[in-house]
């Protein structure tokens, strides 16, 4: 089980080699800009959803971005306490940017 | 500060600037800056125009909240753009696709261009300035 933690838009390279790692039992945080894949219509959350990964997103980033009023049920969006939690929960973590 | 600003003699029409955006609002200062220039342009009567490319159209996303971040609203600053007689804005159409933004309400002087028509807007203008 990893975390990897997201802050690369979709089409970069960054976004790419993340998803090239993440498994189905690992978890996935949305941050920076990486909140776009998000958005309910985006071609990238079809592919971050066929990782299998528990996918989320940092609540602050999102509001940012104007992200939230089109954002997926399928991405939980967490705040800075979640994200400590989910740190603890996973024995790894990966920053990709 | 506009209105003190001297004209150039004898020139009908002011030169034709288009401001190429091809950044996210957030995590650089790129995008603001490009805001900032049209601004600047805008006020010496320069007539700007501008070109959200590739990443560039995810400035335009209506309902962005600075303060959830303790930054200022790119979102703001691009509805002010009106009140600076800047009401040529061009969108990027595969962009959109690319990040299922297709529907998005945009900007009202907004017009969504094709490969062909960026290429007519970067043949059309006198100077180009990239962000």
């Amino acid at each position: 089980m990893i975390l990897h933690t997201l802050n690369a838009s979709p089409g970069s390279t960054a976004f790419d080699h993340c998803l090239a790692q993440v498994a189905a039992d690992d978890g996935l945080l949305l941050m920076g800009n990486a909140v776009y894949a998000a958005l309910a219509n985006a071609p990238a959350l079809a592919r971050l959803r066929a990782t299998g990964a528990r996918l989320h997103v940092l609540e602050d980033d999102a509001r940012t971005a104007g992200v939230t009023p089109q954002m997926s049920e399928d991405v939980l969006a967490i705040d800075f306490d979640a994200f400590v939690a989910l740190s603890e929960q996973h024995a790894r973590q990966v920053a990709w940017f | 500060m506009a209105s003190d600003t001297p004209k150039a003699s004898g020139q009908a029409e002011p030169p034709r600037l288009l401001l190429v955006t091809r950044s996210p609002p957030y995590g650089s200062s790129l995008a603001r800056s490009a805001l900032d220039t049209a601004l600047a342009a805008a006020a010496f009567d320069m007539a700007p125009a501008l070109l959200f490319l590739d990443h560039g159209v995810l400035q335009l996303l209506p309902q962005q909240e600075g303060a959830a971040s303790e930054t200022r609203s790119h979102g703001k600053v691009l509805d002010s753009l009106p009140l600076y007689d800047i009401d040529r804005i061009y969108v990027d159409a595969a962009a959109l696709l690319h990040f299922g933004l297709q529907d998005m309400p945009l900007p009202a002087a907004a017009e969504v261009v094709d490969s062909t028509g960026i290429r007519a807007l970067l043949e059309g203008c006198d100077h180009i300035l990239s962000f």
